[in-house]
């Protein structure tokens, strides 16, 4: 029965693996099959059998077992795969050698015109149905075909060599003769992997053991979920007492464990399985698994078992499949495309039933004509025309335009790898567009969504200013010039802190406030130190607490080392012991964390510092310098600079004595354990003296507050999606201006009251109890929207949520996406994506934003210090945030406005070309009969009118670039679509009729009463054409060139000299049957008649846009054209206003709790060792290696 | 300037400017792009920017120099003489309806013109056909350009496009093959100025009515055989409506024979539209070179082609033709229209202008 169950999570596993109904699936289901025979004989099988009873875990990984694993490897050929086990190769890639031409022709003919013209091509091998000659269509597609295959091939092959790069990045496995250097894509399932510090995972291990006491081990996330703090990670005390020790290498090559677990699956924080060693049963969770990716710190070996490798690894399970991205004015262009395809259709069908009906009304009557028809049924013969007419009419399918698409993205990709102004000097690397064809995209972008870390900020926290005893020390408005640390030999610089004041009094030891302020800082954490060629470094649970203990070593008070019960720091190079009693450790909740110490003179002294409501409140009564303190807060937080308040109390003996017996019954007694810490950390926390106020700039990226603030004008939605929690997001939320100072929040209880009423607006409005409602008619967004990764999964649950959640936050200013997970971060994208019809844009830098990238119309990957796997999945990659403006604003208004012209123009000329075979129809019996020669006909779209429309859409600027950063308003065009939509296309379209209409109507009319010929018109007609179609484009032009004024002349004279050539006897006596036209253009352009006929065709057909245009000019406000002058606007945003603040004091720490328990239970002590006294020279401590140090910390670790 | 990204090289100027400015020699700067006025979409370039000072003038100006144009060439249209006979015999008391029985057998009809005033010269002779569909398809593509050019190899095995106008019952080549020159239109005309009772043929002059083009390079004649021209089309058969073979299509003229008859010549440059007229002849010689006098005149039909079959009609124009053609009243009528729509528009656009800056003025 237990069985049974097993059974069903093992199929249902399958499910949710193959796609159900595919071939996959049932191979799978077959291997699934005869694996669980073979499972059910092997001889473990019945003690497995009995012990296992854990739901779900059905993926069995034998330690040691390559063997075992290798017979189920996963394997592929063309789309069918079998076996379990993925190996750990990335595979990014599209094509393999074998696949690309199926697979690049059938992603190729999904474009509706691709297939159009295959057909066509097709139809014109058919003689009798062959109006114009094969290759007018034949060359053009094959032309469009390997243009296109040729692009997709070279970005496959970068995929491919960025896959190879890590695929072979080199690790340790464990084979029967120790410890071998292989490539990563070598790792299997079941493999025994050794990981030293500094080094990237390869694969999902389980941690067996590390070289730190406990087998602890940290790990750095920042790829996965972009939080840059540590996390720790623990083996299992069995594996740790069984494997560790001297003989490890022994130990575990004799590890014989079996590991059964879930199937892979992309949840990054939550991992089931069981652990089988030596019969018994080890329950193991997300503690012990090192993820895939991650970076190994602080430890110096670890070692663990592979248990999900590559594709099945949770970081790949997170990422979406590759897919093939289309831009909305591709997607429009297509279905116009369709729409004149079922036009042409119907047209042809009418022709058709024409033809039919002149074949048997006219035709018997007129001899000449029925013989050349003979023995065929009128019905027939309509039959037969209606496919000549689909040849006929098939150049109103713009197929040239998508070659000339292609040209234009890629050029306009070129223009934004070339561009120096998103060029960044100090990484050398220019902007990089890496997929071709969603330029225009950029120009019609409403929602941005950001990452945070990495993104906005540079992910480097700062100590820039202080307040201590009614003094501001530090300057951020001012200029900078670094101090002179050399009287420190701890100085590692990057100090950003510049006030000799300070650094004076400390010296002069003046001030005890200042001195007793930065012993606080150096006691007052959970930061562990390191020691590097004679420098600490620190590890810290929160960047803060870093920058903070960082900011006291420069400044002369170093925190060297800790162990369980002491501190040591070296004040002024004055080494000092300060034995630590408790440790007051950070919660969310508390705000605040503190240090019970014992001084060297032996006085307790708790140090305190939190978020200045908590520690400000908890202040002794009488406390002087409220005022200042207050309006040092303020300034801080105008500064838009994180705050801490730090304070001290002095603490009585018998109260430490009293207070330490709480804490240990409390520690020890049931129920509600935190609740009641809670209570005595209160306690102990209050009659606080304050001895400073802290302010940590979030070091934002440069230029990204103005950056954001221009997109916010230009009618951006930018949203911030982190991983990092929500006090860091909504401050540098502020920060970046993404919120104004006076934005209100609307956060948990309250926006989820909102979404689960009927009409989020309504709701909004009439809460009148609410102060900001009152004024929110005014100014209508002065809110924005917090919500936490758990409540977005909560969310999630209700149908219909995203779309109230998007509608609200369109009258938000912004929406913050805090502890989110990667996949959410998608979630999120695609909420967005379904819900609003506007282009989503990602950006983001590390491979925790991948998904989102993916996911989002467009993702923009910055080149940042976390490796490259967001640059590699994205479709833009920049240096900086801030070259986002310019690539959006410029970049993509241009692309937008080009392509859009580009687009129309392409239509206009292809069906206004083409349907003037309809209307000649009605003069030559629908015979099918061309209206112009075959030779104008393949010429035409590429030689006559490509140029100069490719000139404007490489070079034409409606505005300058330096008008598209300042008016960023002009940028809502593309978001509103207002040069390329159906209604736009109708009118096109409509246009295109009528000029057809005028080029055929107009010269009939006139040379019907003259004895010219058919060649004679047919030459007017092609002539009428070009001119038409060279003044519409000379119209849209607006940006002049020499490129441009070069293409029009260099069109004009082609068609003359071509046509001329083209009708001329060389060419005839080559081949009579294609060049019959001789002497057609020279005899007509010889005729005034037809020269006058050209000239009021082209000036008649053109005559509606000059209008217009006339028109517009007239009703134009002339107030508009200083767009053009470009008057310089100030858009440099203050850096400070007025206004009510909020304060923002926080504490950013990581999701979990910091290292305080770690430390108090003496688990993770590992570090560097107390200099003792004496010892703390710097020469000292430059012979000491780390590591012995390290051996004897652990030495002391173990009694 | 404010801050250095990275810590080491704090104080870098970050500040994104115009990259000139930058110094050349900091850091490594491989990727560093060109900064090329194309690069960095710096081209020059003349930005035209219409006002409507420029505007509602250049309107009137145009429409006013259209008006001109189209004004010029109604009157040039004006003064141009065009003389037009239905002679299709479709009415019962029109003179070729005895001809207009398929049975009759070189059948000539007699059409009478009166002049009152001369008809000045020179005098372009044309005849035309209406529901006449040359621009058929599949009629157009029936010929042989080979056979044409006088390449003797296709007057053996003809292109597939002249079928079934290829071979006759017994197999034998056509030559010329194909619908075109199998349909070429047949009827002859003689003009005669009756001059008290007497008639005077009036010269047609039939040389040079065809495309130079055609004549001297696109059409040749096989070469002779043996001295004689007919030796070059053994074996082939004439078109099945041709009551001679090619090579002795004027009998009065040996040059104007074969494929280089101008009458044929003509016939094969295929009308464009369905009612189409063909120059026939002119009129420039002896004493009518400066025109027809005022006076009444004879045209005799030598009536052969059907048209009545498919409802056509047959019609003779006698035209005289200024520097732009022949006589053509739209295209004077088509520069007038776009002229005074020029003018209404500029008009217009002066109204809206005026009365938009008085709204702009108040505000």
């Amino acid at each position: 029965m237990e069985r049974e169950e097993i059974e069903q999570e093992r199929r249902r596993g399958l499910l949710a693996r193959g796609t159900p109904g595919s071939v996959i699936y049932w191979i799978c289901y077959l291997d699934e099959t005869l694996g669980r025979r073979a499972w059910k004989v092997s001889p473990l099988g019945s003690v497995i059998k009995e012990q296992k009873h854990l739901a779900g875990v059905s993926w069995e990984v034998r330690a040691n077992g390559r063997h075992f694993h290798q017979s189920c490897r996963r394997k592929s050929f063309l789309c069918f795969r079998w076996g379990r086990y993925a190996d750990n190769v990335v595979r990014s890639y599209k094509y393999t050698p074998l696949t690309f031409l199926p697979l690049n022709l059938y992603e190729q003919f999904q474009r509706a015109a691709n297939l159009f013209f295959l057909l066509i091509v097709v139809l014109q091998c058919v003689p009798i149905i062959a109006t114009i000659p094969w290759y007018s269509t034949m060359l053009p597609l094959l032309f469009v075909l390997l243009v296109r295959g040729f692009k997709d091939l070279a970005t496959d092959v970068g995929r491919r060599r960025s896959d190879v790069q890590i695929n072979q990045r080199p690790c340790d496995i464990l084979t029967p003769e120790g410890f071998e250097t292989v490539k990563w894509k070598d790792v299997r399932v079941g493999d025994i992997l050794r990981i030293h510090k500094d080094k990237v995972i390869p694969a999902d291990l389980l941690l067996l053991c590390s070289t730190e006491p406990h087998s602890l081990c940290y790990v750095e996330t920042a790829d996965i979920d972009g939080e840059t703090n540590l996390k720790f990670r623990q083996a299992l005390t069995v594996t740790h007492a069984e494997l560790n020790g001297e003989s490890a290498k022994q130990n575990l090559g004799s590890f014989d464990g079996i590991v059964w677990c879930e199937e892979p699956n992309g949840n990054l924080h939550s991992f089931k399985g069981e652990l089988h060693w030596k019969g018994e049963r080890h329950l193991l969770d997300t503690d012990h698994l090192l993820l895939r990716g991650t970076v190994l710190r602080n430890t110096d070996t670890a070692y663990g078992l592979a248990i999900y490798t590559g594709s099945d690894s949770k970081i790949l399970q997170n990422c979406g499949r590759l897919k093939l991205k289309k831009t909305r004015v591709e997607i429009l262009l297509n279905k116009t495309v369709l729409v004149i395809l079922l036009f042409m259709l119907t047209t042809t069908l009418l022709l058709a039933v024409g033809a039919g009906l002149f074949e048997y009304r006219v035709s018997p009557q007129y001899d000449v004509v029925s013989v050349l028809q003979r023995d065929s049924s009128s019905a027939y013969l309509g039959f037969l025309s209606f496919w000549g007419y689909i040849i006929l009419l098939s150049p109103s399918m713009p197929i040239s335009l998508y070659i000339t698409f292609e040209v234009i993205h890629v050029v306009h990709c070129f223009l934004i790898g070339r561009d120096v102004e998103m060029y960044w000097e100090d990484s050398d690397s220019p902007a990089q567009a890496r997929t071709t064809n969603l330029n225009e995209e950029l120009g019609q972008v409403g929602h941005l969504l950001s990452d945070k870390t990495g993104t906005l900020t540079q992910n480097r926290l700062l100590f820039r200013q202080c307040f201590i005893a009614g003094h501001i020390y530090g300057d951020i408005a001012g200029e900078f010039k670094p101090l002179d640390l050399s009287w420190n030999r701890f100085s590692c610089g990057g100090m950003k802190f510049s006030d000799q004041r300070l650094v004076d009094k400390l010296r002069e030891r003046s001030s005890p406030e200042c001195q007793e302020f930065f012993t606080a800082l150096a006691l007052c954490h959970t930061v562990m130190s390191e020691w590097r060629d004679g420098l600490p470094h620190y590890q810290a649970a929160s960047p803060d607490e870093e920058a903070l203990v960082c900011a006291a070593r420069e400044l002369g008070w170093v925190f060297l080392s800790r162990t369980r019960e002491t501190l040591t720091i070296s004040e002024m190079g004055l080494t000092r012991n300060y034995q630590l009693l408790a440790i007051l450790d950070f919660t969310s909740k508390r705000r605040r964390m503190s240090v019970l110490v014992r001084d060297p003179g032996g006085l307790l002294k708790l140090y305190c510092k939190g978020a200045d409501m908590v520690i400000l409140e908890r202040l002794q009564g009488d406390w002087l310098l409220q005022e200042s303190t207050e309006r040092a807060l303020e300034l801080f937080a105008q500064g838009c600079l994180r705050t801490l308040c730090v304070a001290v109390r002095s603490v009585p003996e018998t109260l430490w004595t009293e207070w330490s017996r709480a804490l240990s019954q409390a520690g020890t007694a049931t129920g509600n354990q935190d609740t009641a810490l809670e209570d005595i950390y209160d306690q102990m926390e209050k009659d606080l003296t304050l001895l400073g106020v802290t302010a940590i700039e979030d070091r934002l990226q440069e230029g990204v507050p103005e950056t954001i603030a221009s997109l916010r004008r230009a009618g951006v939605k930018v949203w911030v999606l982190t991983g990092d929690k929500t006090e860091t997001a909504v401050n540098v939320g502020y920060a970046c201006k993404l919120m104004d100072p006076d934005t209100i929040l609307i956060e948990g209880e309250e926006l989820r009251q909102l979404l689960e009423s009927p009409s989020p607006d309504v709701h909004l409005m009439s809460k009148e109890t609410e102060v900001w409602t009152t004024d929110r008619r005014a100014e209508k967004s002065k809110a924005a929207l917090v919500i936490s990764g758990p409540e977005l999964a909560e969310l999630t649950k209700t149908p219909e949520w995203g779309a109230k959640f998007v509608a609200l936050s369109d009258q938000c200013q912004s929406v913050l996406c805090c502890r989110v997970t990667p996949a959410q971060k998608a979630e999120v994208v695609e909420m967005v994506r379904k819900h609003s019809t506007s282009i989503t844009m990602a950006i983001g830098d590390g491979a925790n934003d991948v998904n989102m990238i993916k996911t989002a119309h467009i993702g923009v990957g910055l080149c940042g210090v976390e490796g490259s796997q967001a640059v590699q999945n994205a479709d833009f990659a920049l240096a900086q945030f801030s070259f986002l403006r310019r690539l959006l604003l410029v970049h993509g208004h241009w692309s937008y406005y080009r392509i859009c012209i580009l687009l129309r123009y392409f239509l206009y000329k292809t069906t206004a070309f083409a349907l003037v075979h309809v209307w000649y129809s009605f003069y030559n019996g629908f015979s099918a009969q061309p209206m112009y020669e075959s030779w104008f006909i393949s010429l035409y779209s590429t030689m006559y009118t490509s140029l100069p429309i490719q000139c404007v859409g490489f070079f034409e600027q409606d505005v300058s670039a330096k008008s598209c950063l300042c008016w960023p308003e002009i940028y809502s065009i593309g978001q509103k679509k207002q040069l390329f939509n159906p209604f736009v296309v109708a009118v096109t379209l409509l246009y295109s009729l009528y000029t057809s209409i005028i080029i055929f109507f107009i010269p009939m009319g006139i040379l019907q009463y003259s004895a010219l010929d058919f060649q004679t018109l047919a030459v007017t007609v092609e002539t009428s054409v070009v001119l038409t179609t060279t003044v519409e484009v000379i119209l849209q032009t607006k940006f002049w060139t020499k490129w441009n004024i070069a293409a029009v002349i260099f069109s004009l004279v082609v068609f003359f000299l071509s046509t001329l050539a083209l009708h001329s006897t060389r060419l005839f006596t080559a081949s009579p049957k294609d060049y019959f036209f001789l002497g057609a253009s020279p005899n007509a352009f010889s005729t005034p008649e037809v020269w006058l006929t050209i000239f009021v065709t082209t000036c008649i057909a053109v005559l509606p846009s000059i209008t217009i245009r006339a028109l517009g000019v007239v009703l134009t406000n002339p107030n508009k054209h200083k767009i053009h002058s470009s008057k310089k606007e100030s858009v440099e945003l203050q850096r400070f206003r007025r206004g009510t603040f909020q304060r923002r004091s926080s504490y950013a720490v990581s999701q979990g709790k910091g290292f305080g328990k770690l430390i108090t239970t003496g688990v993770g002590l590992h570090s560097a060792a107390p200099p003792k006294d004496g010892r703390v020279t710097a020469d000292g401590l430059k012979k000491e290696s780390p590591q012995g140090s390290q051996r004897e910390m652990n030495g002391q670790e173990e009694e | 300037m404010r801050y250095g990204r990275s810590i080491r090289k704090a104080e870098k100027p970050i500040q994104v400017r115009p990259p000139r400015d930058r110094m050349k020699n900091e850091g490594e700067t491989a990727e560093r792009p060109d900064n090329t006025a194309f690069t960095q979409q710096r081209l020059p370039a003349w930005q035209p920017i219409l006002s409507a000072g420029i505007v509602i003038p250049g309107f009137l100006l145009i429409g006013l120099a259209f008006i001109g144009i189209g004004v010029g060439l109604f009157l040039t249209s004006q003064t141009i003489q065009v003389l037009e006979r239905d002679y299709t015999g479709f009415d019962k008391d029109s003179p070729c309806f005895s001809c207009t029985n398929p049975n009759t057998q070189n059948c000539t009809c007699e059409i009478t013109i009166a002049l009152s005033e001369l008809f000045k010269g020179p005098i372009f002779f044309y005849y035309g056909l209406s529901n006449y569909y040359q621009n058929f398809r599949k009629y157009g593509v029936s010929k042989d350009y080979y056979q044409l050019t006088g390449d003797t190899k296709s007057f053996k095995s003809p292109q597939e496009s002249c079928s079934p106008f290829d071979f006759d019952s017994n197999k034998n080549v056509i030559v010329p093959c194909g619908a075109i020159a199998n349909s070429m239109f047949n009827d002859t005309f003689e003009l005669y100025h009756i001059i008290n009772g007497t008639k005077k043929q009036v010269p047609l002059d039939g040389k040079g009515i065809s495309w130079w083009t055609d004549y001297n390079l696109k059409y040749r004649n096989p070469s002779f055989v043996n001295g004689s021209f007919a030796k070059a089309f053994d074996g082939t058969v004439k078109p099945i409506n041709w009551p001679k073979p090619a090579y002795e299509l004027d009998l009065t003229d040996q040059s104007n024979n074969g494929f280089l008859n101008q009458d044929f010549l003509v016939w094969m440059r295929r009308s464009a539209l369905p009612e189409f007229r063909k120059l026939y002849r002119r009129i420039t010689e002896g004493d009518y070179s400066a025109g027809l006098p005022a006076g009444n005149y004879s045209l005799t039909v030598h009536y052969n082609y059907p048209v009545l079959t498919f409802d056509g009609r047959k019609k003779v124009f006698f035209s005289n033709v200024s520097w732009m053609g022949g006589k053509n009243d739209f295209l004077g009528i088509a520069y007038l229209v776009v002229g005074s729509l020029c003018v209404v528009m500029s008009v217009v656009m002066l109204i809206v202008y005026a009365k938009f800056k008085f709204s702009d003025d108040d505000a």
